[in-house]
């Protein structure tokens, strides 16, 4: 928002001066990752929402959160719904990534694009807190840092925990025919706990921090829904990955000319309102729980 | 004319008979429905049988002026239980006015007070005289174990059966049984019959009510032998290993199940070591950010 103009004269010293406004922007995300973003975000929210009132179901704000859903047995339908919206985009991301493998012949994983931890990221971790003290320059990124490959991964693999889990309470009959009955006792823990580990990383620690508390980032990240970011926004948070686009001379790749009309306004409120609404979510909940816990 | 009025003489017999009848008829009403009629100064009891006279007992146990030393009914409460209508010594049998007999009051508080509820509810009584609770209570009287009115209520009993009395039972039986409620309450049944799910299994539908025994008692409805076929009244098809699942256990407690314990403590750990690590790396940074004017406008720019 903050460097709509300067963007503009960029792209307009860049030569495509035309008559509707653009900006030279760095495409990020494409459709694909935002719909999957999409997904798990309501999908996520929903789950918090129906399944930490069981959790805590002592609390008097899980009565309240079970009658917003109009009650514990519908809530319970509303979760098992999230649940397969779950299973949906997770199958999906999966068959993506292994495409994406397979296509770019292990490189997507292998190179510096990969959303897997390398030995950069324990030097990009022991730079930051050099940085964070004043004890260094600020370690340059790739498209990914390592707390983005640490939400990314831990939804991946805690989805299949969880998820796995979840399958086994929802089908009792099905999964003590193959399992003693103490195998639903610790699916009842791991779940639970799993969904505690989850909330907070997802609501508090790794992703509200990096998409908005972060300098950069702050109030808001809206790349997830637009998929692109102002070209000078990206050369200074991914520095690397822009250089090596240079020295490769794929720069071109991932520029693109984004027109600014009245409907990227109507788009922008709709991605704060979106946004506010579930921030408000995640902090109501967190409260909540943090409330209850203390208590 | 005199064919006339004989012709007229039967009716108008049997006009001023009817008329008679009807009269005797609706003063008699009158009369029943101002005797029970709920007036202020007629009290709370509303029976157009026999109204019971209790106020000879609640004079000292009605909690007024210059009540005894006795314990206290609430007589409007009373009034409006299914055993409203009945006078106090249609149980409390043998009770008369004035300070009671310490004999008297230790039977009743022994045994006696069971018999009462026996000359009415014998079928149930029996059931219950056959359970863990009723052994206990009859023949060890002093151990405690609930009789029927420390369940159902003395003087303002519940109609078992509503949803109003079902949803006391889980604490009813926590009086006694309080960390076997709070295990209740951690599992399936008990989360969701807390939140609201009235049809959720409660403490009875496992355990049985008056018919309640101990698990390693062969005929109990969670013994050994009997566990799989009680699951089967909700859940048709479930198998020995479906019954093998821990209703009473607490993963927090190694005691409990050191293998629940193991998991929990696992996760309790691991969710210590990434809230603080994100903790104290958002804290950093934020702070990292704020000195080097990284929230500016400028700052924004440069990461």
């Amino acid at each position: 928002m903050a460097s709509t103009h300067d963007a503009a004269r960029a792209s307009g010293e860049a030569g495509a001066a035309a008559a509707p406004r653009t900006r030279l922007e760095y495409q990020r995300f494409n459709v694909f990752h935002r719909w999957m973003h999409f997904l798990v975000f309501v999908s996520f929210t929903v789950l918090v929402f129906t399944g930490m009132p069981l959790k805590y179901k002592q609390a008097g704000w899980a009565q309240w959160v079970m009658d917003l859903f109009g009650g514990v047995t519908a809530a319970g339908i509303y979760h098992r719904i999230a649940a397969i919206v779950t299973v949906f985009y997770w199958t999906a991301e999966v068959i993506y990534m292994l495409v994406h493998v397979v296509r770019s012949r292990g490189r997507a994983v292998l190179g510096p694009e990969s959303l897997m931890f390398n030995r950069k990221d324990l030097h990009d971790m022991v730079g930051m807190f050099a940085w964070f003290l004043g004890r260094g320059p600020k370690p340059q990124f790739d498209r990914y840092t390592y707390w983005e490959k640490f939400d990314y991964l831990s939804l991946v693999i805690g989805t299949v925990i969880i998820g796995t889990t979840g399958f086994m309470m929802w089908y009792p009959l099905t999964t003590t025919r193959y399992f003693p009955g103490w195998v639903l006792n610790v699916a009842l823990v791991i779940h639970s706990q799993e969904a505690l580990l989850a909330m907070g990383v997802i609501f508090i620690f790794v992703h509200f921090f990096s998409a908005h508390l972060k300098p950069g980032s702050f109030p808001m990240d809206k790349v997830i829904f637009t998929g692109s970011v102002p070209v000078e926004h990206y050369r200074a948070e991914r520095p690397l990955e822009w250089a090596r686009r240079v020295k490769e001379g794929t720069l071109e790749e991932v520029l693109v000319e984004r027109p600014l009309t009245w409907r990227t306004k109507v788009a922008d409120v709709v991605w704060w309102a979106i946004t506010l609404f579930a921030g408000a979510c995640a902090v109501l909940m967190t409260a909540f729980i943090v409330w209850t816990v203390i208590d | 004319m005199r064919a006339g009025r004989q012709r007229l003489r039967p009716v108008l017999r049997r006009a001023v008979a009817a008329l008679a009848l009807g009269v005797a008829l609706a003063a008699a009403w009158a009369a029943v429905a101002a005797a029970a009629s709920p007036s202020p100064a007629a009290g709370e009891s509303s029976s157009i049988l026999a109204p019971p006279d209790n106020s000879r007992c609640l004079r000292c146990h009605g909690g007024g002026e210059g009540a005894g030393a006795g314990p206290r009914v609430d007589a409007a409460r009373y009034a409006r239980s299914p055993h409203g209508r009945l006078a106090c010594t249609s149980c409390h049998l043998g009770f008369g006015p004035g300070p009671h007999d310490a004999a008297q009051l230790r039977d009743w508080r022994a045994t006696a007070r069971l018999d009462a509820c026996r000359a009415c509810h014998a079928d149930v009584f029996s059931r219950y005289s056959a359970s863990f609770h009723g052994r206990v209570a009859l023949s060890q009287p002093r151990r405690g174990a609930p009789a029927c009115a420390d369940c159902h209520g003395a003087h303002a009993v519940l109609r078992p059966g509503t949803a109003a009395f079902r949803e006391t039972i889980d604490d009813l039986c926590a009086r006694c049984h309080a960390e076997a409620r709070q295990t209740y309450l951690d599992s399936y049944h008990g989360k969701a019959f807390l939140l609201g799910r009235a049809t959720a299994a409660v403490c009875t539908d496992c355990h049985g009510g008056h018919r309640i025994l101990p698990p390693d008692d062969p005929r109990s409805s969670v013994s050994k032998a009997n566990l799989v076929a009680t699951c089967r009244t909700c859940h048709p098809g479930a198998s020995e290993n479906f019954a093998s699942f821990m209703v009473h256990v607490n993963p927090r407690d190694p005691r409990s199940s050191l293998l629940l314990w193991v998991f929990y403590a696992a996760y309790v750990v691991l969710i210590a070591v990434v809230f603080s690590f994100g903790f104290v790396h958002s804290g950093l940074y934020i702070y990292r950010g704020i000195k080097d004017g990284l929230y500016s406008r400028r700052g924004a720019r440069l990461g």
